[in-house]
């Protein structure tokens, strides 16, 4: 028993990594990438021409744009983001990955999350929060997972090898911890059926979580994760030290505390309190230099291997890619300054800037990854460098084709809509002339989408090949390391830090929770901000029923439901909107792109027979416009029954209905669909068939924007 | 290993997580600087807006728009005079006016009141009836400014530019008598048109 070699076996541990989870989440990646770029590219194919919807309710723009953010976001930029935290993180901290089960199911279940969105997105199951939309039963599913993520992570720190947490890992632990508490706080919601639910937040409440929370995913899911990966992948494929440790510390912890701040800056000029919204502007200019401190790191990290720019197509990626964060994070600040915004917001330009961010940040540091992770896990060299090169050039082209397009279309629209002459009148009065001028500019931009994905195709191409060429034998990715406890030094200050995992993650939940307790709670008092007798009356069970259809068919998506509180807007569109208006909003819709106008006073401004025309085919009035037309509202029967549970939701949240409405919302809604009805007969006899159909349901919506407040109040309610 | 080239005396000890070593420069000086002024500058904007006195949205708003709403008085006083009646008879002899007046109508009106102004959701304009006003241009111009919200017409002032408003006023008139087809049985009251 005292042979040499057993005894240095006991000395010595053989840690197999697991890369085939890592592998299967790398498929996964480049699976989604492929189907979430395609869906991006129908929908601006579809600002183009409208057309290309084919006509069918599933592929209209208002449901397809949110299927395309998820799945951008959450689909492939997450299976990444797991793919590359559960390869780096086993190597950084010397150790398998916690649990061989939770890590399947961790990438099953998320699977399975995204089938369930592909589904029921394009059916119109939505809650209209933007990167937010699925319904409560697959809300429940991703905090499931979530969990079941953060265990396994958690887990692997537990059982490291290595004491200190390298900065990589602050930045996962910072995204596994807030995207937890953003998904579960944004998610509150009563279900009224198995894909319908209300969210116990209404109106500017429901507006500044959301925001919060959708802010802040660009924050902890597109920018955090992304960031941790840069530090791992950057040094890995430049060979090259971290340039700064000190501005790591200082970035990462002024990162974390500011960003949660900055979401009131999506709310800029609207009825949000003014206090709120000036916070949001200050926090996002003060991101400016902790964003750049990341940028700052990842370029000079590359310093000195500048040469391989030459030679090494990943250091391209990885380098346009920190650029494009640097670029992003520089026009996300200035857009929040309230005047640049008041031009900026509800535009292309806010497009530009998304995607400027997304192609170009999360993208290419996604290509750039697998780039490098594809050869290592296979075992086998990259099939082919000239490839490679060709998506980097194809792809950059298709990303500048698109920002400039985008910056140009949104700029113009904004200055016209901004434009009053010297006689106090709109230069541009007509909303479809402002829509008309950027149209061209709508097929630049499907040009750069089809050049990003050709790009793309080469990688799955190349990809293919690598593997279909790789040794047959599988490799087993294995390390030795010394079994005896690390003698190393703790450290102090910061140092010490980075030894104590729980600590820092304590403290890091305590950093992010200061900002949002401080913006979400004196907003959830409301009534603060209403008057003390509410002229606001809520909607009636027919409103209602056309409120939900309007959600389901996403028409936020293009129309806003909110006049700022700014000259042109209030020329344009009346009065602007007050919080009181909104009170009984679940969700508010007050929208963030108006590629359509606003229609938070469209109440009454056209008669029913305009509103049926217009929804059955828009350019039937309005010859120019890019709306889809919605012919199987006028087929499909207004669902009443559903009303009653809908209304006793509603109640329980606080909506003063009484009783007797709630029993009998199906006959009140009735009774109203049969006023409109019998008025557009009277018009042309020939309607017979649109008895009962939502167009009515959502005629009855329209004609209330803008109405519920008057001095009635409550009482008008009670006819 | 990193390959650290010249900068070996700059390497932390210790620090080296799975082969990358980390540098101890120095945080930059401009990056600092520009960190610095956006938190000065944000208390500062902060303190201005909430607790100085600073304006609200809302006076911000008020104050432009009364400078909007009396450059609007001033040109609206201006148009008053112009749209007499007989100034606008004089305009009806302008066959440019009148098509300026068509185009309009086209784009705007047709798909209620019918390409000839038959008459479809809204009212036959060709005959001797009126529902509102007295078939005058200055009544059809009215009536077309201000709408008439409870029979579902809009208000089109603000929407179509002033000079363009009195064309489509114009044009209206124009059709008087054109007799169209498929045109809509009278509303309102019988004018007498001299």
């Amino acid at each position: 028993m005292a042979d040499g070699n057993q005894v240095s076996s006991k000395l010595m541990d053989k840690i197999v990594y697991d890369d085939d989870v890592v592998k299967k989440f790398l498929f996964a990646t480049i699976f989604w990438g492929a189907a979430a770029f395609l869906v991006g590219l129908l929908a601006a194919l579809e600002l183009a021409y409208w057309k290309s919807n084919l006509n069918l309710e599933w592929l209209t723009f208002g449901r397809i744009r949110p299927l395309h953010t998820n799945a951008a976001i959450f689909a492939f930029g997450g299976n990444i983001i797991f793919a590359g935290i559960y390869h780096s993180t086993q190597r950084l901290l010397k150790t398998r990955l916690y649990s061989d089960i939770l890590s399947r199911i961790h990438f099953w279940g998320w699977q399975l999350i995204i089938v369930g969105a592909l589904i029921t997105l394009p059916l119109g199951y939505s809650q209209s929060k933007e990167y937010a939309e699925l319904e409560w039963p697959l809300d429940i599913a991703i905090a499931l997972v979530w969990v079941i993520f953060a265990v396994n992570f958690f887990g692997t720190i537990a059982i490291r090898r290595i004491k200190h947490l390298y900065v990589a890992l602050w930045f996962y632990i910072a995204t596994i911890i807030t995207v937890a508490v953003l998904h579960i706080v944004n998610s509150i919601e009563i279900p009224v059926s198995l894909f319908k639910s209300y969210p116990v937040y209404a109106g500017v409440q429901d507006a500044l979580v959301q925001w919060w929370y959708g802010h802040n995913a660009v924050a902890f899911f597109l920018t955090t994760p992304f960031l941790g990966l840069m530090y791992y992948y950057v040094p890995k494929a430049a060979n090259r030290p971290i340039y700064s440790y000190k501005l790591s510390v200082i970035h990462f912890w002024s990162l974390v505390f500011l960003y949660i701040w900055a979401g009131p800056h999506h709310l800029l000029n609207s009825a949000l309190p003014d206090w709120a919204q000036t916070l949001g502007m200050v926090f996002s200019l003060m991101l400016w230099a902790p964003s750049w401190g990341g940028m700052i790191n990842g370029l000079l990290t590359l310093r000195g291997a500048w040469h391989l720019l030459r030679t090494d197509p990943i250091i391209k990626f990885l380098a346009v890619a920190v650029t494009f964060y640097g670029m992003s994070t520089f026009e996300g600040p200035l857009l929040s300054i309230k005047s640049v915004n008041s031009l900026a917001h509800y535009t292309d330009w806010i497009i530009a800037h998304v995607h400027g961010g997304t192609l170009g940040w999360n993208g290419f540091l996604t290509f750039g990854i697998i780039y490098y992770l594809v050869p290592k896990v296979w075992n086998n060299k990259i099939y082919s460098q000239r490839l490679m090169n060709n998506h980097f050039w194809v792809g950059l082209l298709g990303i500048l084709l698109y920002y400039l397009s985008m910056w140009a279309s949104g700029i113009t629209q904004g200055l016209m809509w901004m434009a009053v002459d010297g006689n106090g009148q709109l230069v541009y009065p007509d909303f479809v002339e402002t829509v008309m001028r950027i149209a061209p500019l709508y097929y630049i931009r499907f040009i750069g989408g089809v050049l990003y994905i050709v790009g793309f195709f080469l990688l799955i191409y190349n990809v293919w090949m690598t593997i279909k060429t790789a040794p047959k034998e599988e490799k087993v990715a294995s390390v030795e390391v010394s079994s005896l406890a690390e003698k190393v030094t703790i450290g102090t200050g910061h140092r010490k830090l980075e030894a104590l995992g729980a600590i820092f993650t304590v403290l890091l939940f305590i950093s992010i929770a200061v900002g949002s307790i401080i913006e979400i709670i004196p907003t959830l008092s409301i009534y603060k901000y209403l008057p003390a007798a509410s002229k606001t009356r809520p909607y009636t069970p027919l409103e209602l029923a056309g409120r939900d259809i309007y959600i389901k068919e996403g028409c936020y998506v293009c129309h806003s439901q909110m006049v700022r509180k700014l000259p042109f807007d209030v020329l344009r569109f009346g009065q602007p909107s007050t919080i009181e208006e909104s009170m009984y909003d679940r969700p508010f819709q007050w929208g963030s792109k108006r590629t359509g106008p606003d229609l938070a006073r469209v109440g009454g401004k056209y008669p029913d027979m305009w509103h049926l025309r217009h929804m059955i085919d828009p350019r039937e009035i309005t010859p120019n416009s890019i709306m889809p037309s919605y012919p199987w509202l006028a087929d499909k029967k207004i669902d009443y029954l559903s009303l009653r549970k809908k209304l006793s939701v509603m109640k329980r949240l606080g909506v003063p209905y009484d009783e007797n409405m709630v029993a009998n919302a199906d006959i009140y809604a009735g009774n109203e669909a049969e006023k409109i009805y019998e008025g557009l007969l009277g018009q042309d006899p020939s309607l017979t068939e649109i008895k009962d159909t939502e167009v009515i349901a959502i005629i009855a919506y329209l004609q209330t924007l803008g109405k519920k407040t008057s001095e009635q109040g409550v009482s008008q309610l009670k006819r | 290993m990193s390959d650290v080239g010249q900068e070996k005396d700059k390497l932390i000890e210790d620090h080296e997580y799975d082969g990358i070593r980390e540098l101890n420069n120095p945080l930059p000086g401009w990056w600092l600087m520009t960190f610095y002024i956006t938190i000065i500058f944000s208390v500062i904007y902060f303190a201005y807006y909430q607790f100085l006195g600073g304006p609200t949205l809302d006076e911000e708003l008020a104050q432009k728009m009364s400078v909007i709403e009396s450059v609007r008085k001033e040109a609206q006083k201006e148009a008053q005079e112009e749209r007499s009646e007989n100034k606008l008879r004089a305009l009806a002899l302008n066959q440019d006016i009148i098509e300026k007046g068509r185009a309009e109508f086209v784009a705007k009106c047709i798909a209620c009141h019918g390409d000839k102004g038959q008459g479809i959701i809204g009212p036959n304009l060709t005959d001797d009836y009126w529902i509102h006003g007295n078939g005058t241009i200055s009544s059809i111009l009215t009536t077309v400014e201000e709408g008439v919200l409870d029979k579902g017409m809009p208000p089109w002032k603000g929407v179509i530019a002033p000079d363009v408003i009195q064309s489509v006023a114009v044009y209206v008139y124009s059709l008087h008598g054109s007799n169209p087809e498929g045109a809509k049985p009278p509303q309102g009251q019988k004018v007498e048109y001299e």
